[in-house]
């Protein structure tokens, strides 16, 4: 079980609004998962190389030639709010 | 006609012998999902005048029949993979009204390959789940069995294919998203290995485990469609470069030659805790491996049991990275009046995501936060490398490696969602595959008491999905046909 | 307090974000480019869209790289993207892709000479790459977000704490600049947001061995406004001292209206950006082939021309250091040397008379009025006697309104000096006769008056009399 402290701080890193309900919950649930994975620390891996998930032959460059977008509207029309071509937020700064 | 039971290699022919054509196929299937989806949801979108218009043009392209390797083929996308003009909702209300942009490059493949778009299927939000009952929009059912759910993430994927509404869906698999649905379903269901298929365009969850795959009937339509889907395209660095074998090539009698000798690799002490009916079902298909020629090998795999911690940790923590951009500023589902931008924040995301979602956003923050991150992502990574070692040593000993792919049968609707581990134990025959990186395949070995299909999961080196489709292949010759497929109309399911 | 550097020492350390000269973004094929209008270059790569993937742009790392060799870094050969986490409008992903643990270059250092002469060198800790972010911009109804300059390449380049005043900063920051510009790595325009600098200040009594407490500053958008800000900061932090307050860790901004720093509204919480290994691409692999290549193909670099000009033109540290700080002055400079023969007082001319008149009316020598051929030309007036020194400044003046030619003026004007000995006997002559009391005094022994002869020589001659010329005939006549 986490507490109440631990969650909002997670919830707090996370941006996530949390109910006092879901507070709850995730005290229990996350506090389940992470006693589960406790068992990894009995665990000898001080030795063990460096995990590498990505295959030898991928490569990862292209080269400098600039492509414009199709449409670049298209990538505004998903945008909850937008003006004059920018995306829009409300007075929530300051 | 009924297009619902016909599998790739049937349409294709068809289509050469001028049997029917592709609007034909399109129209009939568009009409069977809207009577009989409504059971099932397994679609979440279809636009039957865009995917006509796409089948009318196929058509047009007749002579170029040879050159188009899945020409008039209606393929059913799993929607956290984006097709342009199509929603792209990964089920979750934070893109409740998201339309995709670009197309991914899996699919842009398949479409070059002549294929159709005919909808897109229902997951658990964001492919984070084992049941579909995940999903922000509602459950699917299980075509074999309308209480009980077809497996996820990809279960709308499963589910579609299962009910003879598509003869073939694209899914994706992080930690068994692919393979365990098509087990629940009876269908082959295809992880390749990491770097096979490109990622572009796939909604991310775990960015080192994801794999977009197919969902089909036949190994020979699994082969057909991954070797049009796979490859580089460039723009995943991700993806590795080797050319894609034609794997449909050696599926005839020149792989029975093949599989002769090879030797698969059982580890026994996995198998505990498995459904009995399983288990005995899973050594029936070994005990056929084994007609075919193949040679059993005991195989360890030590470090296989930490795979559910590994992957906990692991898959969290690059999901609630991947999960960031959805702020509620760019795209996506924003919470009315918000008080100032912490709260656009926290209330869009807090209000957009669902709880599975939200849960392992947070397991993963914290796993990644400091003072955490050595003793969490960071030794949850030394443990991945020492299941990556298991199967390197297994696989000096066998060419591949067989269990169940699901420790179980299709559950009930509602029966595993108190308790998340139970749920998440439902992977765990599958996880150790993505955490290594190495493809595997499920194909179905029968049905329970219940007439619940069973899969068996085969595993491979990487790059060597050749050999899993060239067994998988053999054994589906060996094994014949399922009954009750609901597909072929059977009492409880949904094509007839 | 009144001088602060007298009881305190200055300890800055400069972080600079430099965009790099490519034509796509870092990890998206999206074009950069600056001045478009609002979400013109932008894909959905860098504009986060789900879905989407980085793929390292090629020239982005050769730039790098080359900014390595040049700063004189230790260029590893593996290195590894991270994601460094927070929210923000202009962060579409809700990560930057960045370098953590293990950045591209390590070590390094800049040298440069200050105005009393002597040369400094700093050290640098880092340089690492990462991705630019978009902009915010305020409106009454809310905030514009514009992602043009989401995802532009940049280097960051990180000193160590060894700059002791702000006179040192400037010029660490102009040295800097100018290898930049020279090696074609960045355009270098603060004004334009393409190279950019946060400061780190404390201050500590003299001898002390512990650093203060350290204060960034952020928002510095000019040359000028570096060093104001630093010496604002410094006077700020001692007066607080002197007044018993402690120096708080914070973030502050120059404003250049007030001409004070003032504390950003920043969370106070200390951010956690979760940093991790990108998944999403394989470590960064720099070969020595590509080290090796680089570096034959390196422009000549501010430092060896600085070099070569005080061989070549035997110039001092400081004005060598000045004549190289952009690629284009010191072409301009070695025009002007090379065309009038005379090193020296080209660099006079060009330091002394042509800077300061641009920098007054706000140009750069990229819009000299003057061009380095005119400017020859006029230094060799001077040699050949053409023309007097004290003229040739009346003629530069006229040469910088009108962008003419030396010898169009003093033509037009009648400004040739006149250096016939006949000629100027003959005003000479005049002068003397005219002048008999001034001759008797020089004769008994008054030498001083041999200016005033001179003196009427140049007033009768408008000034161009060759003076020397004139003196000498002086004394021939005088002393008999």
């Amino acid at each position: 079980m986490l507490s109440r402290d631990e969650v909002l701080k997670i919830a707090r890193l996370a941006k996530l609004s949390l109910t006092e309900k879901e507070i709850e919950f995730y005290q229990q649930r996350l506090g389940r998962i992470l006693t589960y994975v406790e068992e990894l620390n009995a665990l000898a891996t001080a030795d063990t190389s460096v995990v590498r998930t990505i295959p030898k032959d991928a490569v990862a460059f292209r080269e400098d030639r600039p492509i414009p977008f199709g449409d670049v509207r298209e990538l505004l029309k998903n945008a909850p709010a937008s003006e004059a071509d920018s995306f829009l937020l409300p007075q929530v700064m300051e | 006609m009924d297009f619902n039971r016909l599998e790739i290699l049937d349409l294709l022919e068809g289509y050469q012998r001028k049997e029917f054509s592709p609007s034909e196929v399109a129209q009939s299937l568009l009409t069977s999902i809207e009577k009989k989806d409504g059971e099932i949801r397994s679609f979440l979108q279809v636009r039957p005048d865009v995917t006509l218009d796409a089948a009318r043009a196929i058509e047009k392209r007749s002579s170029e029949i040879q050159k188009l390797p899945l020409y008039g083929v209606p393929i059913a996308i799993k929607d956290n993979i984006l097709v342009t003009g199509w929603q792209a909702t990964a089920a979750s209300k934070i893109l409740k009204n998201y339309v995709a942009p670009f197309t991914a490059m899996c699919v842009e493949r398949l479409e070059s390959a002549g294929a159709l778009i005919l909808g897109k299927t229902n997951l658990d939000e964001f492919a984070m789940g084992s049941s579909t009952e995940n999903s922000g929009v509602a459950p699917t059912r299980n075509p074999w069995k309308t209480d009980r759910v077809p497996g996820g993430s990809s279960g709308g994927s499963a589910a579609a294919v299962a009910a003879g509404f598509a003869p073939a869906s694209l899914g994706t698999d992080t930690g068994g998203s692919i393979r365990q649905p098509a087990s629940l379903c009876g269908l082959v269901g295809v992880k390749p290995t990491y770097g096979r298929v490109s990622r572009f365009g796939l909604i991310a969850f775990a960015s080192s485990l994801d794999q977009a795959g197919p969902l089909t009937r036949s190994v020979w339509d699994a082969a057909r469609v991954l070797e049009c889907m796979a490859g580089y395209g460039g723009k995943d660095a991700t993806v590795s470069r080797s050319v894609v074998p034609k794997y449909t090539e050696n599926l005839n009698e020149s792989a029975f030659g093949t599989v002769r000798n090879l030797r698969v690799g059982i580890c026994t002490s996995w198998l505990e805790g498995v459904d009995p009916e399983v288990r005995t079902a899973f050594e029936a298909a070994v005990e056929k491996l084994k007609e075919l020629g193949m040679r059993p090998v005991e195989v360890e795999l030590p470090n296989v049991k930490y795979a559910l911690s590994t992957y906990y940790l692991v898959a969290t923590s690059e999901a609630s990275s991947n999960l960031a951009r959805f702020d509620g500023v760019h795209y996506g589902y924003r919470t009315p009046n918000p008080k100032d931008l912490d709260d656009l924040y926290c209330r869009s995301r807090g209000e957009g995501f669902g709880p599975e979602v939200k849960l392992r956003i947070m397991l993963g923050t914290y796993a990644l936060s400091a003072g955490y991150y050595d003793a969490y992502y960071g030794k949850a990574n030394q443990v991945r490398r020492l299941i990556q070692q298991d199967f390197e040593a297994a696989f000096e000993k066998c060419d591949v490696i067989a269990s169940p792919t699901s420790p179980t049968t299709a559950f009930k609707i509602g029966e595993k969602v108190s308790d998340p581990l139970t749920m998440y134990l439902s992977d765990i025959f599958t996880l150790p595959a993505n955490l290594a990186g190495i493809p595997g395949i499920s194909v179905p070995v029968g049905v329970d008491s219940a007439k619940l299909p069973i899969g068996m999961q085969l595993m491979g080196r990487h790059f060597d999905e050749s050999t899993l489709f060239q067994v998988a292949y053999c054994y589906e010759r060996r094994r014949g046909a399922l009954a009750n497929a609901p597909w072929r109309g059977s009492k409880s399911g949904a094509g007839a | 307090m009144k001088n602060p550097l007298e009881k305190y020492e200055v300890v800055i350390g400069l972080e600079v974000h430099a965009q790099l000269l490519t034509k796509s973004k870092m990890f998206s094929e999206a074009p950069n480019q600056f001045g478009a209008n609002p979400n013109e270059m932008i894909g959905p790569v860098c504009s986060g869209q789900p879905g989407s993937l980085p793929i390292i742009n090629q020239t982005a790392i050769d730039l790098g790289v080359r900014a390595g060799v040049a700063l004189h870094c230790k260029i590893h050969e593996e290195s590894v993207f991270a994601r460094k986490h927070y929210f923000y409008p202009d962060l579409p992903k809700g990560y930057q892709i960045s370098q953590y643990e293990r950045p591209y270059c390590t070590g390094g250092y800049v040298e440069f000479a200050l105005k009393d002469g002597s040369v400094r060198k700093i050290n640098l800790v880092r340089i690492h790459f990462e991705e630019d972010a978009g902009k915010s911009t305020h409106a009454s109804h809310g905030t514009l977000v514009d992602l043009n300059r989401a995802g532009v390449p940049l280097i960051e380049i990180v000193s160590e704490p060894e700059m002791r005043s702000s006179e040192e900063a400037g010029q660490y920051l102009r040295k800097l600049r100018s290898i930049l510009r020279y090696a074609n790595i960045c355009d270098g325009n603060m004004e334009q947001g393409n190279f950019r600098c946060d400061a780190n200040v404390s201050i500590r009594l003299h001898g002390a061995k512990e650093f203060g407490t350290r204060v960034e500053l952020k928002n510095i958008n000019s040359f000028r406004y570096v060093e104001k800000a630093i010496d604002y900061e410094v006077s700020r932090q001692a007066d607080a001292l002197e007044q018993g307050e402690k120096i708080r860790q914070e973030t502050r901004g120059w404003n250049a209206v007030k001409g004070v720093t003032e504390i950003m509204r920043e969370k106070e919480m200390a951010h956690d950006y979760r940093y991790f290994p990108d998944p999403d691409l394989p470590p960064l692999v720099i070969s020595p082939q590509l080290i090796q290549k680089i570096t034959t193909e390196m422009p000549e670099l501010p430092d060896a021309k600085r070099i070569r000009f005080i061989e070549e033109y035997q110039l001092s540290e400081y004005n060598a250091d000045v004549l190289t700080n952009s690629q284009e002055l010191a072409d301009f400079y070695e025009r002007v040397a090379k065309g009038s023969g005379n090193a020296k007082s080209a660099a006079n001319w060009v330091m002394n008379e042509l800077l300061g008149r641009l920098n007054a009316v706000g140009k750069e020598i990229d819009d000299t009025p003057v061009s380095a051929e005119n400017l020859a030309l006029l230094v060799k007036n001077v040699d050949s006697d053409k023309i007097s020194g004290k003229i040739a400044k009346t003629v530069f003046d006229e040469m910088f309104a009108s962008g003419k030619s030396p010898d169009a003026i003093i033509a037009e004007k009648g400004l040739v000096q006149i250096s016939d000995p006949a000629a100027l006997e003959a005003v000479v002559k005049k002068i003397i006769e005219a002048s008999p009391s001034e001759v008797a005094g020089y004769k008994s022994g008054k030498t001083k008056l041999l200016g005033f002869f001179v003196g009427q020589v140049m007033k009768e001659t408008k000034g161009q009399a060759n003076p020397g010329l004139v003196n000498d005939l002086v004394k021939k006549h005088l002393d008999g």
